[in-house]
């Protein structure tokens, strides 16, 4: 059954001036369209990501992603590391012993697996369950070590907020659109 | 492929292999293991798959879809309500709210003045399809779509009339809402709209303490008041209530004809209904209104020019949302009072980068600031020209015959059909018929029959 | 109909508590874990920037930029004339930082060795060269292995030795480009422990106690070895404090003062140090305050780019290269040159 309009239409002229303004609408939005698909790329898509070259290790990215804990996370680029005994980035500047004890590690989480692969390599790799994304074992690993810890926005995680929020606060302004496609920083030392 | 395309291929794949491993070579050996251990490699799990946004599109224009067919043809409440939570379910909880219609719109102006960022397709159906759908059937998307609607809905229990002045006042804030967020955006300062959001943190379960606490007022409030956060600060509902406007298919309280018998006078929780206008007008008071109306539109260019001239002297405070010029602030006025902040705190190192890079970041902050000044003189115009649309609003004299809601206010929701004997007839329900002893009292069969309160409640 | 109205009514009520206890739960949360104002993940070394006073038996005399860009590392020749590799270039200054002259080569030079004949020997990341004073190349000779990545040289009368921290060893040539010995590989028989070397920083330097020093970063040692590759003793402990090597992998670098004392750089905490031949901290020349500019290089990438090189002249003298600030400081006791001279 059709929404009939009553038998007696008020104003045919309201009618007409509402079709006018609709007709002009439908326009302008076709319009919007037209002009997004000038600008819209064949391969869309954006996801934030942080930059390890401006990362300066601030904290914030474990306080102010919207997440909890924080969709961002320390990865381990494992062709960079050293594999050294005392681990920078695993053990506090001036720890008791070279032990697992809480109390000798720089994360605050106890995130990271401290593994005896040889003498005298050890293996370190992030348990991403307990990373909150702090960044104090990159600050001890980029300060004194290789720089094979940094911290990346996990995507399996982050929601793609339209305004990131940690980006809003990056004390290094650091963090960036970039393409889906290539959502990660993959890190390569150049050493000469 | 022929033999020039595969030859290029091989040449382009040969210099990539060189030079990746070129790179590879630049690296710092690691250490040569002699025992069989194999290096693991970084996990890279890929972000969602573009396909499940389009996906999202999808399930939106369904559901749009579905919302104006229970409106217009099905003009059932119940259909819209379980609608509505479906929708709270996929939309709200699901997806977190987030990337939703509401800030789209700043999303649609950051792209077209941005050219380092390109609107992706599906953040563009999310704006255009529940114009589109309002323009011809009405605020569907509000009552059956949006999950914050959906929201406020639940928690509806007692609804309280807002008294016209105020409604009217507070409806103009939707728009000025709208004005800033995309004056906002335009800048690339902030996504205040998405900032500002309160249902969303509640989506996700976690946000600041006082985004948390406002989303608790909004439902609180949202007891008695239908659809606060709809009807006074959405500001996508300002955009859709333009657009409903000059909607096609009215959603009607009869779905024939009104027979004036008040009975859908109290069935609007959301204050959309409207009466028919009283005969025509006493002709002494219409010189006086014309004259009124005269002077409202004389008046408005200068609301706009005044509007524009305080927008201009907002510009300073407005320019420090934007984190760049916030920065320059802050370094500025370090040097002038200088404070110790804690060791590697974000303060010390963003001042650290501020001194590190400060001709750059100085000129990048006057060149926003200037941007921000044109935004804000064209937010404040805009502020003066809602201001003086709804003086003139106020001023204007609309004729209705029947009763029915506001198309531009009406979030067709459909509580007001229950309410219609016409629209009972059509469903088959019997409707309690006066009888010789119940004509004496008139109000029993009005009190048998459902009231707004009634039909809040499902 | 009002059997449905109370049910609604009681249906109603209970949303209400229930989101209403559920925000109060999420918020009561939040303002629990609200954020106290330092940074609570800070990795603070600032009490390890400050050098004790006691240590600082030397102050710097002069400092001056290097002509060329990206200098790396620095050597000094029989005629105390100062060879700062940098970039494509060796560049040959005075003691004052005056540029007496300066060689092209084609790729970039990592290090500079210069024999007392005045041949200048010269690594090019992966194999060696060698020039005549005036910069004429002489000979080129390949390393042995793949993956080279020369770090130091040392020149003596007879032998060369350069040290490739890629296959962690140290490679002896005589002075015609025959290779000798490789020193320094893991032997559990000889007990040689082997290189542990994170980063390409492996320095030797030969001592005038007939004996070569090697760094092993890694285990923050400095080793002696015999020209056929005995060990002969290791000193050195890792800590952050002044006495050890910071960080991971230090000291990075070493001089030979002429009384036999051994100058070694680290980096991560710029430092420069004076230990006696047996290992023990005699006196620090230079420490973190000075090269700021090093130690904030770390900030964006690794320590690896920072770095310093030192090293030392007859009169005592110690010369540091600051390869992010492009210049070289030079160092003097304090209480004269006489007391360098001094056995410890």
């Amino acid at each position: 059954m059709t929404p009939a309009s009553p038998p007696n239409p008020p104003v045919s002229r309201r009618a007409f001036l509402r079709d006018g303004v609709r007709l002009g609408a439908m326009t302008g939005l076709g319009a919007l369209l037209g002009l997004a698909s000038t600008r819209s790329k064949a391969k869309p898509g954006y996801v934030w990501q942080i930059d390890p070259n401006k990362c300066v290790r601030c904290g914030n990215c474990a306080t102010a992603c919207v997440l909890k804990p924080s969709a961002v996370k320390c990865v381990q680029a494992y062709p960079i590391c050293g594999y050294c005994e005392l681990c920078t980035g695993y053990f506090v500047p001036e720890p008791n012993a070279l032990t697992t004890a809480a109390e000798n590690q720089v994360c605050p989480t106890a995130a990271i697996r401290r593994r005896f692969i040889e003498e005298p390599y050890y293996e370190y790799s992030i348990d991403e369950e307990l990373c909150i994304g702090c960044g104090r074992c990159v600050e001890g690993c980029t300060r004194f070590g290789n720089g094979s810890f940094y911290l990346q926005i996990r995507h399996d995680r982050c929601l793609n907020c339209n305004e990131c929020s940690i980006a809003r606060v990056c004390a290094g302004d650091a963090i960036h659109r970039v393409p889906a496609s290539q959502p990660y920083f993959i890190k390569t030392t150049a050493h000469e | 492929m022929n033999l020039a395309g595969r030859i290029a291929l091989a040449v382009v794949i040969g210099v990539l292999a060189w030079a990746t491993g070129a790179r590879a070579e630049q690296r710092f050996p690691p250490p040569e293991f002699e025992s069989d251990y194999q290096m693991p490699a970084m996990t890279t799990p890929p972000p969602r798959a573009l396909v499940w946004q389009y996906i999202d599109v999808g399930v939106l224009a369904v559901a749009l879809g579905v919302a104006v067919w229970l409106v217009h043809r099905k003009r059932s409440r119940t259909g819209v309500l379980v609608l509505s939570v479906l929708s709270l379910i996929y939309f709200g909880f699901y997806r977190t709210g987030c990337i939703c219609p509401i800030g789209a719109p700043q999303n649609v102006l950051f792209g077209l003045l941005n050219p380092n960022y390109a609107v992706p397709w599906p953040v563009v159906g999310l704006f255009v399809l529940p114009v589109v759908v309002a323009l011809f059937a009405g605020r569907a998307f509000c009552a059956g779509v949006c999950p914050h609607g959906a929201l406020q809905d639940l928690v509806l229990l007692k609804p309280v009339q807002v008294p016209l002045w105020l409604e009217r006042g507070l409806s103009l804030v939707p728009f000025l809402f709208l004005g800033a967020g995309l004056a906002f955006a335009a800048t690339g300062s902030i996504f205040l709209i998405c900032k500002l959001d309160p249902f969303v943190p509640l989506f996700r379960r976690h946000g600041p303490t006082w985004s948390l606490l406002l989303g608790a007022a909004f439902l609180l409030v949202g007891t008695v008041v239908g659809r606060p956060f709809c009807r006074f600060i959405c500001p996508y509902g300002a955009l859709l209530r333009l657009a409903a406007m000059v909607t096609k298919w009215r959603v009607r309280v009869t779905p024939d004809l009104c027979t004036q018998c008040k009975l859908c006078e109290q069935s609007c929780p959301f204050g959309a209904l409207r009466q028919p206008s009283s005969g025509t007008p006493d002709p002494r008071t219409l010189p006086v209104e014309r004259r009124r109306l005269l002077a409202l539109l004389l008046l408005w260019p200068a609301l706009i020019a005044v509007g524009a001239w305080i927008g201009a002297h907002l510009t300073v405070p407005a320019s420090r949302l934007h984190p760049t010029v916030r920065l320059a602030e802050f370094y500025l006025e370090h040097k002038k009072h200088p404070k110790q902040y804690p060791i590697q705190s974000p303060e010390a190192l963003s001042l650290l980068r501020a001194e590190q890079t400060w001709p750059e970041l100085q000129a990048a902050a006057l060149q926003l600031r200037h941007r921000i000044g044109l935004s804000m003189k064209l937010f404040g115009g805009w502020a003066g020209l809602v201001v003086g649309a709804g003086l003139i609003g106020l001023a204007v004299r609309r004729s209705r015959t029947d009763y029915e809601p506001d198309s531009g206010a009406c979030l067709a929701c459909a509580r007001c059909f229950e309410s219609c004997p016409q629209e009972l007839l059509r469903r088959g329900v019997p409707i309690p018929l006066p009888t010789a002893a119940s004509a004496a009292q008139p109000q029993s069969v009005v009190a048998n029959l459902p009231t707004a309160a009634q039909t809040t409640n499902r | 109909m009002r059997r449905l109205v109370s049910r609604r009514w009681f249906v109603g009520r209970g949303v209400v508590a229930a989101v209403l206890g559920r925000l109060a739960a999420v918020v009561g949360a939040e303002a629990r874990a609200a954020k106290p104002p330092a940074n609570p993940f800070a990795y603070d070394i600032t009490k390890f920037r400050t050098i004790d006073p006691k240590w600082l038996h030397y102050q710097q005399v002069a400092q001056f930029k290097v002509p060329r860009s990206e200098a790396r590392r620095v050597a000094i020749g029989p005629d105390q004339n100062l060879y700062v590799s940098a970039g494509n270039y060796v560049c040959v200054l005075n003691t004052a930082g005056q540029r007496l002259n300066e060689f092209a080569l084609p790729s970039p030079v990592r290090c500079v060795a210069v024999a007392g004949d005045g041949l200048v020997y010269v690594s090019l990341r992966d194999h060696l060269e060698v020039l005549d004073s005036k910069g004429q190349r002489r000979a080129s000779w390949e390393s042995p292995n793949k993956k080279t990545w020369f770090t130091g040289l040392a020149v003596g009368d007879n032998d060369l030795f350069a040290a490739d921290s890629g296959n962690r060893v140290v490679l002896r040539y005589d002075r015609s480009g025959k290779l000798l010995k490789r020193i320094g590989e893991k032997n559990p028989d000889r007990n040689i422990p082997g290189f542990v070397l994170p980063s390409p920083f492996l320095d030797v330097e030969l001592h005038p106690d007939g004996l070569l020093r090697v760094n092993n970063p890694g285990r923050h040692q400095v080793l002696a070895f015999t020209v056929e590759g005995d060990m002969e003793l290791a000193w050195g402990k890792p800590t952050m404090a002044i006495e050890g090597f910071c960080g991971c992998c230090n000291p990075i670098a070493l001089a030979i003062l002429p009384g036999g004392r051994i100058v070694t750089c680290e980096k991560g905490l710029p430092r420069v140090k004076v230990y006696s031949v047996r290992g023990e901290l005699e006196s620090v020349v230079a420490g973190p305050a000075t090269f700021a500019d090093n130690a904030k290089a770390c900030d964006p990438t690794d320590c690896t780019t920072g770095g310093l090189d030192a090293v030392a002249d007859r009169a005592g003298r110690i010369y540091v290269l600051d390869p992010v600030a492009n210049d070289l400081r030079v160092f003097a006791r304090r209480d004269g040159p006489t007391a360098s001279s001094q056995a410890s």
